[in-house]
């Protein structure tokens, strides 16, 4: 058999001739690429180091506790599904303090935002991906310690089946408790972002906010308490230094305003989970849920208005 | 022709400062340049072509729609910023290839325009590296790379030879002349470099302190002149002597004759003053203006 002559051309540049997918596929690129950018895939070995610590560190305490239970059957000290998102909180608040700079800052620094801005992209498309990026992966690592925690309860009880039926429940309350949370932790800290073009002062502002607002809420809604002992016997009074302010004070404690609401949704009990906790639950209910959509819708909002005047 | 951008009484304030005022011209198809001194507005007039900022009153269409209503419109259109506008941290490669699927080209086709683009445009194995780890022309051919890699039909280049050594900038013009007469791809170039516009451009507009001073095609602007060039081989003083004589007025600028307002008279008396001089003539041409001269005479 006599072997065809083949020739190899290089067409080099050509007209483009291919689909043309619009603007949902300008979306999609922005989406995906903000996925990839705060998870460091494509990257770097060092760009992947902290997401997947802190996927780890959001991980852990669910292995932990069902390693617990698979050696001590039926422990009760084992926080459950209700407990998981406080347990976690501060993974979360380093990953949006970090991570959400990552995915608007550059852009913006770099001037490369005005090359998305001059294709089929609005500032909404692309606020809209990068934030449906950073909600997407901030709920995979709020989902994560849950999912495993929840396989863990179900396949060491004595019965997986009766445990599901008794505890079904539980699948749509984290659910939603973590999607509340992970919007929260989204919202705030992209907005943070917008004002700066230095990472770390992003981060550091984030951080610091939590920290301090903290440290004010549970400074201001701690009691303090007195035994009397009197003929009849002692008694402990307990009593805040602020008297009825105190649970208003409690609100402003940043890091617990998606915590309240998923302790709400679990109907746990507040007292167990810090003082402002306890404070806010004297209040009604629509205080701390209205603190919560003030500040994410408010925030959002803001975010949205940041990026609709954007100076390019 | 096609008309790409169309201009109509645009005007865009920044408060007190008028970077544009009253502007209207057209741009059809070929290579533009949008000439004038820095801050003549013509990074402004680019940008409101591209929407990317609104403008105070009048219109700015391009092919057809205004870009600050639907951005639809813009998947025809590439940009070139004057500005470092790369990320650093990613190769060029990689940079193409999610900028071509932002200009809504599937992932696949993506990837094949990015090699082909960047190699159009001189980035072959350089491709792989991080684009901090580039020189200032690289940049700039990444710059215009990804303004051309979803195969627009007009590209706005702001001050493409902006930064580049005299070898670099012979390069990107070359570049960009290969683009527009090898692909048809329309394009309107902003610089305040006459040389640039009149190496590349096939038209010019011209504006000042915010305001279109002229608009016409290079070859128009350049056309000949009532002057004469005359270059003398040899006997120069005797052929200056017998065009003295002849009452034509000839002045020396060290290489050449300069004959001003010459017409059908003057070209004889030039032949007659050479045969009694015995002087030989290398060169007797009309001078072609330049750009230059179109700014030195409405200054």
């Amino acid at each position: 058999m006599r072997a065809e002559q083949a020739e190899v051309f290089d067409l080099g540049y050509q007209p483009y001739t291919g689909p043309r997918e619009g603007r949902a596929r300008a979306r999609r690129a922005v989406l995906e690429n903000g996925v990839r950018n705060l998870l460091g895939i494509g990257r770097g070995g060092r760009a992947k180091i902290l997401p997947v610590l802190l996927f780890i560190a959001a991980m852990t305490p669910a292995v932990v506790f069902v390693a617990v239970l698979l050696l001590v059957p039926a422990d009760e000290f084992i926080p459950g599904p209700a407990d998981y998102y406080d347990i976690i909180g501060v993974v979360l608040w380093i990953f949006g303090a970090i991570m959400a700079p990552e995915l608007l800052i550059p852009d913006r620094r770099d001037n490369v935002l005005q090359l998305y801005l001059v294709r089929t992209l609005s500032p909404a498309d692309y606020l809209g991906a990068r934030f449906l990026a950073f909600f997407g992966v901030v709920l995979a690592l709020v989902y994560s310690g849950q999912i495993v925690l929840q396989i863990g309860l179900i396949l060491s009880a004595s019965d997986p089946l009766d445990y599901l039926g008794d505890n079904w429940l539980d699948i749509p309350r984290f659910l939603a408790g973590g999607a509340l949370i992970a919007l929260f932790f989204t919202v705030l800290p992209l907005l943070v972002a917008t004002f700066t073009t230095r990472r770390a002062y992003a981060a550091a502002f984030v951080i610091g906010a939590v920290l301090v607002s903290s440290f004010v809420a549970d400074g201001f809604t701690a009691e303090s308490c007195t035994i009397d002992t009197g003929p009849g016997g002692s008694s402990t009074q307990c009593e805040r230094g602020i008297g009825d302010a105190a649970p208003y004070v409690g609100l402003v404690h940043l890091g617990d305003t998606p915590g309240r609401l998923n302790a709400m949704i679990f109907d746990s009990d507040p007292t167990e989970s810090g003082p402002s906790r306890a404070a806010v639950a004297e209040l009604h209910d629509i205080f701390p849920i209205g603190f919560y959509v003030l500040l994410t819708g408010g925030a959002g909002l803001l975010l949205w208005n940041r990026y609709r005047r954007i100076k390019l | 022709m096609a008309l790409l951008l169309e201009a109509r009484g645009l005007t865009k304030h920044y408060g007190s400062t008028i970077a544009l005022e009253q502007a209207s011209f057209d741009v059809q198809e070929g290579v533009t340049g949008l000439l004038g001194p820095n801050g003549a507005g013509k990074s402004t007039a680019m940008k409101l072509f591209l929407g990317l900022i609104l403008p105070t009153s009048g219109t700015a269409m391009v092919l057809g729609e205004e870009p600050y209503k639907s951005v639809e419109g813009r998947a025809r259109i590439g940009y070139m910023p004057e500005h470092e506008s790369l990320p650093p941290s990613v190769s060029a490669s990689e940079f193409l290839m999610h900028m071509a699927q932002v200009s809504g080209l599937p992932p696949a086709h993506a990837r094949t325009r990015a090699a082909d683009t960047l190699r159009h445009v001189g980035l072959d194995e350089e491709r792989y590296r991080p684009i901090s780890e580039y020189s200032t022309g690289m940049k700039q051919r990444v710059k215009l790379a990804q303004a051309l890699v979803h195969d627009p039909v007009l590209v706005l280049l702001d001050e493409p030879t902006a930064g580049l050594d005299p070898a670099g900038r012979e390069e990107m013009l070359d570049l960009i002349k290969r683009t527009a007469r090898g692909f048809g791809i329309s394009i309107m170039l902003s610089t305040h470099l006459m040389g640039d516009v009149e190496r590349v451009a096939d038209s010019v507009i011209v504006l000042e302190s915010g305001t279109v001073t002229r608009q016409d095609s290079v070859a128009q602007l350049t056309e000949e002149t009532e002057t004469l060039l005359i270059e003398v081989a040899d006997r120069r003083e005797k052929f200056a002597a017998a065009l003295a004589a002849k009452g034509v007025a000839a002045a020396d600028d060290g290489k050449v004759l300069v004959v001003e307002e010459a017409g059908e008279t003057e070209y004889d008396l030039i032949r007659d003053a050479a045969a009694e001089s015995g002087a030989r003539l290398r060169r007797l041409t009309p001078r072609r203006r330049d750009l230059r001269d179109i700014f030195r005479k409405e200054s």
